[in-house]
């Protein structure tokens, strides 16, 4: 191969040699690679001919063997190209050249295609077919290395020594724990032992999500793919699982679901429960359901294997008593411990910033001691993220200087691009320094790392019952995690651990890390245990019980929000909530969504509620995405502006002129997040769907057209060819290059618009993209979106009654002092906690005027100096709903949304507490509504009744109906139809109340004297007499006056003063404005004949449930039974009732 | 389409091998044709379905089956494991045998 020029001759080689349907086509990848190989190969060849013309050529002698005694190198090479059609081809090129040359003879032009010598001859094309021959040869040899060095590794993993009685121990034992520690490999070998010794349907949880998918796609590749689909992952919103999967990695919540479906988990005969020892609520479950289903005679057949690290091992071997334990030694290299406790003057006390000198000294000491020819990453473990900025500051100041670092961060909120940086090469001579929180303990594995350094802390988020509020702090880690964070360091070669903290520290460190199971809310576990019929969940066998008081604050929650009754029994709304993935707050919203046919926004905006929030970390500091942004944002608060930018985000990916990552980009939001809640809204969709809370929408009538049909059909195959190559893209690293003083990843995207000419970035929106478009209709999405809803104020108002409903009782109460101004902190209160502040994310706390009251100062009272009058008299009063409190600094409300004081109160207290004439009303024993005219505020109380009660009934309607299907749900849709409708309007004129009023809060010392005791002001129960219906009513035992529901107590607040004469012994006249009674009544009386009476429009339906479901609370006491002759039925009726039916009979 | 067991004699790797004769895969291109009858898999380091790999032979001589590792074998217009190579080391050209030697070396 001289000097000839193939590069001039490539069109004619592509024809010959690379068309569609040859070995290598023209355009891919290993087309390139090809042509990589080719000259790499002209040269190597151009360097072996001058060599072998010097040592002539070998002997002559012939080889018993029958090969060609004459070295040729192409006779080391097994594989051939069929030469026939490539003859062909030559022959038919060749002679179309020849015509062409003559015709060009003969119009004499310039032959400007050269001379003979450049002619593609017959010997160029055959050398040319023998470097294809090369590069398919080197190619083979190339992947068979890969292949010897996938099984010798397997075969190296310390497990495999361990197979034999691995797979014995769990063929003969119910039970088995294998316990091993890091590099073991036992995560990913034990599930192909099992499918190798003949098990057929193996489950293998995880802890995280990313776990699963990784270790499907690892082991999936170590069984080289032979299996295809039958080592397959699922996770909450996908899945690659089909009929053929024998091997299934699935999240521990998952399978949780799964045993909700079918105790007895038929579709597995062998479930592995991975990462055992890290504690988490769903793991000890899990391990407690199993434990019973394994000793039960069910399922004789299941094989259970616990997999753990060697920690706390007696726990789980004396929890699982008589199963044997495998242990197998972990692969780390030794791992040089050195302490180096931070000086007294450096260290951070309680309130102060981290001191990041320790930390740089670190880099500085690495520096000093090993040759930076010397490969090795440093990872550096902090309690969190504010300390990850400030000793990413400092120590970028160093590494600009040296040029010897690239300072890395780590942490769940970066996006997922940032997360993968981590992941990417340092340029020879430059170490990383990837500074992380704990999610570098377990959940993200990073190769290289040769130093660790460890700051000994934590911060972990805990919870606090009595405030229901979350809290971010800062804890020493324990022991084991200790041990954990150094392991990083031994896992490529030998390494170093830098502790930055004493040994005494050290030894002072707890055994273990506290489990979930003691540090979280329970109340999502209790109720999925009552739904699964574990009736008595303080005797259930935990590994080790949650603490009682946890357990207790948590069936007072479900309590409270109606889920068990008094008896700690499961209700029907407990059965729905548990079957929804949510919190209960989130899940009670959604199910009151459905109640009202309103589901569509309550659904997006509890999708938007339970993922993360998409915003990026720039999004607040970024002053042209916050003003792209501020169209989009809403007046009440985070949860519709949420909902607003999951809308407008919808919309933007239903134009196909639009882009919607550069629309995310814009406005600093993470696309990834969108994508999520697409996914929770659909399922919960389908959850909704299959408890018949939600209508199943006819998808079927509508038939598809064909042309969508094509597209669908194409859609799927693209994705299945950008899979393919993501999944071997995917892992290739790049490596960092830098750039204004800061590495970034070469061909970096950031900043720049045009980020879809990055490749893998662009196969992994591409394939998220068509992944959505292929899962959701984009139609339909569009045509449930806000921009196609066109809300009215109304409609908003109405959402939001929905969201409280969920939400109540988190509520706060504003401070006297705000200013309403956004340079400051605006304080609330909640019931328990006082002093908490608005997020300074949040909406409200870049705009607080929308939370300034209004009202007008009341002289004539103020003049009174009463304290009980402080205050504006107004009709919007406003308090504040959040989703969450979270202490992080300061405790902060956390995604909050304004709601109408008076209503909301009236709506969802649970324990509304009156005067005399009702204008004093203590809502939850903390806060008091003043209203002006008694005579308004009797009606409005009167209203509330009936919406509480027309709302218990539609909503007991409503789960009875989900139960029948049959003729008699179909009476009950009817009835909650009408009671639906009637709601809808008396809720409506409720919201629009203009009563003025004033709002104050009660100081913990007058919570205290608020009631009058029992015995007092209770003897006003009438038993009857007037023929009129009114509903029960019975002395409060505990604050005295008279309950008229369970939520109401009339009269049994002190009166601050004793000028009013208590105006409930009087019996004045009165007429009813509905049905236009008039009697002497007392004020109680007047509040229960109305509770009872009900609106003109409810009557009818008011009259159906009360005769139809006897424990109605609404059953006024003076009904008899009154058989009525043209209906031929039999009702409870009271004399006016029956007046009012024989009416409707002549009607 | 079902994997048959693959195991070199010399080495003991194993794989599941797809195909065994002169042509690759039934799903490979069929411009390609093996120079020896040899075991396939689909290759499982490629994206495309049509991609294979050659895992192994039998050896000329001696028949054993042997992986395409060169501490295994070697193949000059025949496969040879690499005791029968060693063992008729003086017939092969020159630079075969000093690869033969070093192999051996290695092993
Ligand atoms: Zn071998
Ligand atoms: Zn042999």
């Amino acid at each position: 191969m001289d000097s000839f020029n193939w590069e001039r001759h490539r069109t004619t080689l592509n024809k010959i040699f690379f068309r569609d349907k040859d070995f290598i086509k023209e355009g891919t990848k290993e087309y390139d690679d090809f042509w990589l190989f080719f000259k790499k190969f002209q040269v190597y060849e151009a360097r072996r001919k001058s060599k072998e013309s010097h040592s002539a050529s070998s002997s002559n002698l012939s080889s018993s063997l029958d090969i060609p005694m004459q070295y040729h190198p192409r006779y080391r090479i097994n594989i051939s190209i069929v030469t026939k059609d490539i003859d062909e081809k030559v022959h038919s090129h060749r002679h179309h050249k020849e015509k062409k040359k003559r015709k060009r003879k003969h119009q004499s032009y310039d032959d400007d295609f050269g001379c003979e010598d450049d002619e593609l001859s017959s010997e160029r094309i055959s050398q040319f077919r023998s470097v294809i021959l090369h590069y398919l040869d080197f190619c083979q040899k190339q992947d068979f290395v890969k292949l010897k060095k996938l099984k010798t590794e397997q075969a190296n993993l310390p497990i495999a020594h361990y197979k034999d009685e691995i797979v014995k121990a769990i063929k003969e034992n119910k039970v088995a724990i294998v316990a091993g520690d890091t590099g073991c490999g036992k995560s990913t070998q034990v599930p192909q032992y099992l499918i190798e010794a003949g098990f057929t349907h193996v489950a293998c949880t995880q802890p995280r999500r990313i776990a699963a998918i990784s270790l499907s796609k690892r082991v999936a590749y170590e069984t080289l793919n032979q299996y295809g689909s039958e080592v397959a992952y699922q996770i909450r919103f996908e899945g690659t699982k089909t009929k053929a999967t024998r091997i299934l990695f699935l999240t521990e919540g998952l399978l949780l679901r799964q045993i909700q479906q079918d105790h007895t988990l038929k579709q597995y005969n062998v479930i592995i429960l991975d990462e055992v020892h890290e504690r988490h609520l769903q793991s000890d479950f899990l391990l407690g359901l199993l434990k019973i289903l394994s000793s039960s005679s069910h399922r004789d057949d299941l094989r259970l294997v616990l997999m753990s690290a060697t920690i706390n091992l007696e726990l789980f071997s004396e929890y699982f008593q008589g199963s044997p334990v495998i242990q197998v030694p972990g692969r780390l290299y030794p791992i040089q411990v050195q302490y180096l406790p931070i000086p007294v003057e450096e260290q951070t006390g309680k309130t102060s910033r981290l001191d990041p000198r320790p930390y740089v000294r670190i880099l500085q000491r690495i520096d000093k001691k090993y040759p930076s020819s010397e490969r090795g990453d440093l990872l550096v473990f902090l309690p969190g993220m504010q300390e990850i900025t400030t000793v990413e500051g400092a120590s970028q100041a160093y590494a600009e200087e040296t040029g010897r670092w690239i300072i890395l961060p780590l942490h769940s909120t970066l996006s997922i691009e940032e997360q993968d940086k981590v992941f990417d090469m340092a340029p020879e001579g430059v170490r990383k320094c990837i500074l992380s929180t704990n999610i570098a303990e377990t959940s993200v594995t990073v190769d290289g790392v040769r130093f660790v350094a460890d700051s000994g802390r934590v911060k972990e988020m805990s919870y606090d019952a009595q405030y229901k509020m979350k809290k971010l702090q800062e804890f020493w880690i324990s022991r084991a995690s200790s041990e954990q964070r150094k392991g990083r360091a031994g896992r490529t070669g030998p390494g170093v651990c830098y502790r930055l903290y004493s040994e005494d520290d050290y030894d002072a460190l707890a055994d273990y890390s506290t489990p979930e199971i003691q540090r979280v809310p329970l109340d999502s576990l209790i109720l999925q245990m009552k739904s699964m019929g574990i009736s008595d969940v303080r005797s259930f066998s935990f590994i080790e019980p949650p603490p009682e008081g946890a357990m207790n604050d948590a069936l007072r929650v479900l309590t409270e929000h109606g889920a068990i009754d008094s008896d700690e029994n499961i209700t029907a709304l407990g059965e729905m909530l548990a079957q929804l993935p949510v919190d209960v707050a989130i899940g009670k919203m959604l199910i009151m969504g459905s109640l009202f046919d309103f589901i569509e926004p309550v659904m997006s905006v509890a999708s938007v509620l339970s993922v993360q929030s998409p915003y990026t970390r720039s999004a607040y500091n970024n002053p042209e995405a916050c003003t792209r942004r501020r169209p989009i944002e809403s007046d009440h608060g985070d949860p519709i502006t949420l909902l607003n930018l999951f809308d407008e985000w919808i919309q933007m990916k239903s134009d196909s002129r639009s882009s919607s990552r550069k629309w995310c980009k814009r406005r600093c939001l993470e696309e990834q997040r969108f994508y999520e809640m697409a996914n929770v809204k659909r399922q919960f969709q389908d959850l909704l769907k299959d408890n018949a809370l939600l209508a199943a929408i006819d998808d079927k009538d509508i038939p598809e057209t064909s042309y969508k049909r094509r597209q669908r059909h194409a859609d799927k195959k693209r994705l299945r060819e950008l899979k393919n190559e993501e999944r071997f893209q995917s892992r290739k690293r790049k490596v960092l290059k830098r750039t204004d003083g800061k590495y970034e990843i070469d061909n970096s995207d950031d900043d720049n618009d045009n980020a879809d000419d990055h490749p893998s970035t662009s196969i992994t929106s591409n394939v998220k993209d068509l992944e959505f478009k292929i899962r959701h209709d984009l139609d339909k999405l569009y045509k449930a979106s806000s921009v196609r809803r066109n809300f009215t104020l109304r409609d908003i108002i109405m959402l939001k009654i929905i969201l409280v409903s969920g939400l109540y009782p988190q509520l706060a109460f504003p401070d006297d002092c705000n200013n309403y101004s956004p340079d400051s902190d605006q304080i609330f209160h909640t019931k328990n906690k006082l002093f908490v502040v608005l997020h300074p994310n949040g909406y409200f706390s870049h705009h607080p005027q929308e939370l300034e009251p209004t009202g007008r100062e009341d002289n004539s009272l103020k003049k009174e100096g009463q304290s009980g009058h402080r205050g504006l008299l107004g009709h919007r009063h406003q308090l504040l709903t959040y989703v969450s409190l979270l202490e992080t600094t300061k405790p902060y409300l956390v995604n909050t949304m304004r709601v109408p004081a008076l209503q909301t109160l009236l709506l969802f207290a649970q324990s509304l507490d009156t005067n005399a004439d009702c204008r004093r009303i203590v809502a939850d024993g903390w806060i008091e509504i003043n209203l002006v005219d008694p005579n308004a505020a009797q009606s409005i109380i009167a209203s509330m009744l009936q919406l509480r009660n027309a709302w218990d009934q539609l909503l007991k309607l409503r789960l009875e109906a989900t139960k029948n299907e049959s003729h008699e749900g179909f009476t009950l849709v009817r009835k909650s139809k009408k009671l639906q409708h009637f709601l809808s309007k008396k809720l409506a004129e409720f919201l629009d109340s203009r009563l003025e009023y004033r709002l104050r809060r009660f100081t913990t010392l007058e919570r205290q004297k608020l009631y009058v005791g029992p015995g007092v002001n209770d003897d006003d129960v009438v038993e009857g007499g007037f023929g009129i219906s009114m509903t029960k009513a019975a002395p409060d035992a505990v604050k005295g006056g008279m309950k008229l529901a369970d939520y109401l107590t009339y009269n049994c607040l002190q009166e601050l003063e004793e000028s009013s004469l208590s105006g409930d012994y009087l019996r004045q006249f009165w007429t009813c404005p509905v049905c236009q009674i008039k009697m002497p009544m007392t004020v109680g009386e007047r509040l229960r004949h109305q509770a009872a009476c009900g609106g003109s429009n409810a009557e009818e339906t008011n009259q159906e449930t009360a005769a139809d479901s006897k424990t109605s609370t609404s059953i006024p006491q003076l009904q008899r039974s009154y058989h009525c002759d043209v209906c031929d039925e039999d009702f409870m009726f009271s004399a006016v009732e029956i007046l009012k039916h024989k009416r409707t009979h002549k009607a | 389409m079902d994997p048959k067991k693959f195991k070199c004699s010399s080495c003991g790797l194993t794989a599941d091998y797809n195909h065994f004769g002169q042509t690759p895969l039934k799903t490979a291109k069929k411009n390609i044709v093996l120079l020896e009858k040899a075991y396939t898999m689909r290759n499982p380091f490629k994206s495309n379905d049509g991609e294979f790999l050659v895992v192994g032979a039998h050896c000329s001589i001696c028949g054993d089956v042997v992986c395409v590792d060169p501490d295994c074998s070697l193949f000059y217009s025949k496969r040879f494991c690499l005791n029968c190579a060693s063992n008729n080391i003086n017939e092969f050209p020159l630079p075969i045998q000093k690869e033969i030697l070093h192999n051996c070396k290695s092993r």
